[in-house]
């Protein structure tokens, strides 16, 4: 027996090459077939996280509205490649002058994927199911947009849901639904344009009106409808076809009844890769077929090796914020304007950040309404930073810098980097900077509370409003930035209730002159994420909102 | 046997309830909070607080701890954040994929490893001892995730070999009965999954191989060469009997006892180290999955996983001990 055990480790060993020797010959084989030369060739795609949950409504994250966006219509949408809202399964729109009343004209001959017609009765029946979700749905992880948009639901299970906006949806006629909210609010009609707000089809919301979320806060379990292939009914160019959890691949096939242009890949494969390194590799090595969330430093080198490397046009902004509570000395304007002129923000965007970055004027890039060209600017000046600090009686200032440690953002690749560019800035001025570092995990709650006085953060926009930036930040006491302005504030809040489009966007022009007159923080960049494609793939018109449609897309 | 493996199993349970303390402190030790993880980073004070109400973080310590206890002796590990599932089903779904990398890696390592140190002890001081020597060395000094590099860049890059990454390629479909590919493709005859599964193994086993066939080559060799110095050694060769018997039945049997502990424990250790190799390979496991979990911050997720690792490695420290006091009546009698 024993002498048969001696054996083994040389049988195992022959086992295991004979195996690795099959293994090879097949790998070979499966590559073979790639290049896209077969029009029924899946097309893969790498996202950097796995999709949560088929129903777009129940997450706020980017991974699942990728794909949600590619089955799921909405009523408005992004233009193909740009930031513009136009007509989605509504042909176009109308709202009353109050901006209270919204009348959608739906396109002709939508079908859902099950066969459904899409009508105004469809639509209604998807609103009227969101506003009337409870239990566990009414946590606002499982509708976060919802509550963000239209307030609360039809009975609020929790006090501090806030009232709904939402009122109702009429079916005016089969093609004309009117949806009424209670006041104007400069969300929409951008809202109505959210991935979370994809329209199913009326036999699916049949199928799962009795699923409930189930558990409690912080655990909850969301209905099986969203988890498993099979149920769910949109519009759009792709149905789903599997989602393979084992393998975080949702599988999406041609849906040959599409209203619009047939999608150019008769099958799509959704795949996460979470490591940026990993993700580049696998398109090297053609196992994928595009990916997004290029590290800035790989552009060049793959669009050397011939693949296609589209950038974005930018819709994010990075910001250097002053904390007025934390450190009194930036609580005097001098100081913070002296701070501004101090930092060469052009050497950042230069050496930093990806090839079509550029200095921000102001808290949002250009490409939305409302940007101000006539907004006070901080030019780079070290001597008048000097000066300036003298006298505001502020030459030996000391402050604590903060930044993360662990993460590269659209907006803020190699955050360590940048800080270095703005130290020895400030330094040369004579300002001594205390350098702080948390991890992300820790980094977001210190600055949300005002625990640094200064340090790096930055935002992506949602949709194409002014107010989805400086709203966010500059519409009452803010903690992040630990200054009152009520006139500020209150002009704020004004504006973007205002139902006067260009009003609007002037008095969003006035908000951005007065916010950098009183320099909450410096706004440093904007600049445009990058997504890749293989060589043989005719790339989607991409988008700065990330909503690429995959439909536009097909194999050389 | 069984009283002694009674009482090893029944001291399992201080350990599991000290990891439980280890791990709660940890929890409340966060940064920032739960309330920061589970909600969108724009997401107001006000709604912060309420969820931290509504998640009894309010409550006094000791009563948080035991709920927390039920909670995990009941099997409920809480739910992703991310994907919005249960983190043990989670765990379920994708312990099959790292439990055949680990299984592949430790295969190579032991298949190697063993032979390989024999044979340099028994040929010590020869180009054999010297390069399995050497090799182990740098194999131990060789960061796995570069190592992983490496292979990647060379065998599935350049020379296109082996695919770079996933589990199985993209859209093959297969039926799916245990979560085990190789073992379902066996099962239900689908050749060309069970080869698929196979080539995807290979260089991430080989990556995560390359610390214990390191550990294994030169405990065996070392363990090998204090045995053929014992006494009893000697004694048999000393009597006549047959060269292989001495080698076999005395010298393997007993050299094998360190190295059975080691194999246990590298084991253990492969689950951890599958989290580099994982996410270099884009391999779907628990690996590459709490690799993920880190970046987004899914609390729940690495508890969870942190709970069930460290279970299955002093559930394989047990089965150790066990196989051990096979080997050695002596332990069973300490």
């Amino acid at each position: 027996m024993l002498r048969k055990s001696s054996r083994k480790p040389i049988a195992l060993l022959a086992a295991a090459t004979s195996l690795a020797l099959v293994a090879t010959a097949c790998a070979e084989s499966t590559r073979e077939g790639g290049g896209g030369a077969d029009a029924s060739e899946p097309f893969v795609f790498a996202a950097a996280g796995s999709i949560s949950t088929l129903d777009p409504f129940l997450t706020s994250d980017g991974e699942t509205y990728r794909y949600s966006r590619q089955v799921f219509e909405t009523l408005l949408r992004h233009e193909s490649g740009g930031s513009e809202i136009v007509g989605g399964l509504a042909e176009d729109w109308e709202q009353s002058e109050d901006g209270t009343e919204w009348t959608f004209h739906l396109r002709e001959n939508v079908q859902f994927h099950d066969g459904d017609p899409l009508d105004a009765e469809a639509v209604c029946a998807n609103f009227d199911r969101w506003h009337n979700l409870t239990g566990g749905y009414q946590s606002s992880n499982n509708s976060y947009y919802w509550q963000s948009v239209f307030g609360g639901f039809a009975e609020n299970e929790d006090e501090d849901i806030p009232d709904s906006r939402y009122v109702s949806c009429e079916a005016q006629d089969e093609l004309t639904p009117v949806i009424t909210i209670t006041e104007y609010s400069s969300i929409f009609p951008g809202g109505f344009s959210l991935a979370a707000f994809g329209l199913m089809s009326p036999s699916t919301l049949e199928a799962i009106a009795d699923q409930e979320v189930t558990g409690e806060e912080g655990n909850f379990t969301l209905p099986e409808y969203s988890q498993v292939a099979g149920t769910v009914a949109g519009t759009g160019p792709f149905t789903v076809e599997e989602w393979d959890q084992d393998q975080d691949e949702v599988t999406l096939q041609r849906f040959d009844d599409y209203w619009g242009e047939p999608a150019g890949f008769e099958t799509m494969i959704l795949r996460a890769i979470p490591d940026e390194t990993a993700r580049r590799q696998a398109l090297e090595a053609g196992d994928i077929h595009g990916y997004d969330l290029v590290a800035p430093a790989d552009v060049e080198p793959l669009e050397a090796a011939g693949f296609q490397v589209p950038t974005r046009d930018v819709f994010n902004v990075l910001y250097m914020a002053y904390q007025q509570e934390a450190n009194e000395a930036l609580a005097d304007l001098e100081v913070r304007q002296a701070l501004a002129h101090a930092v060469d923000r052009q050497r950042i965007v230069d050496t930093i950040l990806p090839a079509g970055g550029e200095v921000a004027t102001q808290f949002h890039p250009d490409t939305l309404d409302g940007w101000s060209p006539d907004v006070q600017t901080y030019d780079y000046d070290p001597e008048l930073a000097e000066e300036m600090l003298a006298d505001a009686g502020q030459e030996d200032l000391t402050v604590e810098f903060c930044y993360p440690s662990d993460v590269t953002r659209p907006y803020m690749p190699a955050p360590r980097d940048i800080f270095d560019v703005i130290s020895a800035d400030l330094e040369a001025v004579g300002v001594t900077v205390e350098p702080v570092t948390y991890e992300w995990a820790d980094y977001i709650p210190r600055t949300n509370s005002g625990e640094c006085p200064m340090y790096l953060l930055g935002w992506t926009g949602d949709y194409n409003d002014a107010y989805n930036f400086i709203g966010t930040w500059f519409s009452g006491y803010n903690s992040e930035f630990g200054f009152r302005d009520e006139d500020l504030f209150e002009a704020m809040e004004e504006a973007s209730g205002n139902p006067d489009d260009a009003e609007r966007t002037a008095a969003y022009q006035e908000l951005n002159n007065q916010i950098m007159d009183i320099l909450p923080g410096l706004p440093i960049s904007s600049s445009p994420p990058s997504i890749a494609f293989a060589e043989n793939v005719n790339p989607p018109a991409v988008s700065p909102l990330t909503q690429e449609n995959f439909s536009e897309a097909s194999w050389k | 046997m069984l009283r002694f493996i009674v009482r090893r199993v029944l001291q399992l349970i201080p350990t599991l309830v000290g990891l439980s303390i280890l791990l709660f402190v940890w929890l409340q030790r966060l940064p920032g909070g739960p309330e920061y993880a589970l909600l969108p980073d724009d997401a107001t004070d006000q709604q912060r607080a309420s969820l931290r109400r509504s998640l009894g973080l309010d409550e006094p310590l000791t009563v948080q701890y035991l709920s927390f206890l039920r909670r995990i002796l009941q099997g409920d590990l809480g739910t992703s954040i991310t994907t919005g599932r249960p983190v043990l089903e989670e765990f379920l779904t994708r312990f099959p994929a790292t439990f055949e990398l680990a299984v592949s890696a430790m295969l190579i390592a032991v298949a190697v490893g063993l032979p390989l140190g024999y044979l340099a002890a028994r040929r010590r001081g020869t180009v054999l001892d010297f390069a399995a020597v050497g090799g182990s060395l740098v194999g131990i000094c060789t960061p796995v995730f570069f190592l992983a590099f490496i292979l990647k860049v060379v065998f599935a890059e350049r020379l296109g070999m082996f695919p770079s990454a996933f589990r199985l390629s993209p859209g093959l479909s297969r039926t799916n009965l245990s979560g085990f590919a190789v073992l379902d493709g066996l099962r239900t005859g689908e050749w060309d999954v069970v080869a698929d599964a196979l080539a995807h193994l290979v260089l991430p086993g080989l990556a995560l191989a390359s610390i214990p066939l390191a550990v294994i080559v030169r405990m065996t060799r070392a363990s090998v060469l204090e045995v053929l110095e014992e006494d009893y050694v000697r004694t048999a060769d000393a009597k006549g009997l047959h060269r292989n018997t001495v080698r076999t039945r005395h010298v393997m049997r007993n050299a094998m006892l360190p190295v059975v502990t080691a194999i246990g424990l590298l084991t253990g250790s492969l689950f951890a180290g599958a989290v580099l190799t994982e996410s270099v390979f884009a391999f779907p496991g628990i690996g590459s999955f709490i690799y993920a979990a880190t970046q987004d911050r899914d609390y729940p997720v690495l508890t969870g996983f942190i709970l069930i690792i460290a279970t299955v490695y002093v559930f394989i420290n047990l089965l150790v001990d066990i196989s051990y006091s096979l080997l050695d009546p002596r332990v069973r009698a300490q």
